[in-house]
């Protein structure tokens, strides 16, 4: 996995030949290339992203820790879920996925750490589960369940 | 004239509810399984990637070039085909051009802070 690549240096990046690292062929032949986060000290992420073409060859120095994972995770996070703790939001998912299933709709987990829900397995929702973060390319459905959520919320309210 | 055909009986078919299409019964598993799962990363990886190229827009950023050739610009944009990267502002030995295109090919590596 992409992500499981340790960090690497700046100082490594601008001079490119050192880099080692190894991923399957067959993720690397149709990918676009590899992207690194780098954690400088300042608690700034520096994001280098080296293109498919220009690497030779991948070797995992390190697997990456779940502190690791998670952090990684959180760098794209939409702006949104920042303002939820994991905890907060964990409890959000695990109370819309139970009044789903108490309205006898079919709902998965899926992702990365069980982060999105899967309705009916055409519609997804990611944190923080509001009617923003539905998507689906069924219109209708999305619309449906966008109401329902917008309901849903609304009550807890 | 009528002729007896022999009847061939088969297996039992597919649910009576669905085209006979199940993605979960071994046989398509047995196919086709790890293709689906193979599909599904490479998903989640691609939209990994769209989020950093997103998350990239109006950032400095420094193009590692061939040739030990480094140049800054903002990152303003790249295309579905990896053809070329759009950016804004990119500062040449002969100057700063307003505008430009990075061919794909050119570029080696690409970095950018976030914030």
């Amino acid at each position: 996995m992409v992500w499981d690549v340790p960090w690497v240096s700046r100082g490594q990046l601008s001079r490119l030949c050192p880099l080692q690292l190894l991923v399957p062929p067959s993720l690397l032949a149709g990918g676009v290339g590899i992207v690194l986060a780098t954690f400088l000290e300042n608690e700034k992420v520096s994001i280098s992203i080296v293109l498919g073409h220009a690497v030779q060859a991948v070797e995992i120095l390190k697997e990456g820790d779940d502190e690791m994972k998670q952090r990684l995770s959180c760098i794209f996070a939409p702006e949104e879920s920042k303002a939820y703790s994991p905890e907060e939001l964990e409890k959000r998912k695990n109370i819309l996925k139970t009044w789903l299933e108490t309205n006898h709709i079919p709902v998965t987990e899926q992702g990365e750490s069980g982060r999105t829900l899967c309705v009916a397995g055409v519609l997804t929702i990611d944190p923080p589960y509001g009617p923003e973060e539905c998507s689906s390319s069924n219109e209708i459905i999305l619309s449906r369940v966008q109401g329902l959520i917008q309901g849903y919320l609304e009550k807890q309210e | 004239m009528l002729v007896p055909v022999g009847v061939l009986r088969l297996p039992r078919g597919p649910e009576g509810s669905s085209r006979g299409f199940n993605p979960n019964s071994p046989r398509f598993q047995a196919l086709l399984g790890e293709l689906m799962t193979v599909q599904g990363v490479r998903a989640n990886l691609r939209q990994r990637y769209l989020q950093v190229l997103g998350a990239a827009r109006g950032h400095p950023t420094r193009f590692y070039l061939r040739a030990g050739v480094q140049v800054d610009a903002v990152f303003s944009a790249a295309d579905v085909d990896a053809v070329a990267f759009q950016v804004d502002g990119l500062r040449t030995p002969l100057g700063v051009q307003a505008a430009a295109l990075l061919r794909y090919t050119d570029v080696l590596a690409y970095t950018f802070p976030l914030e």
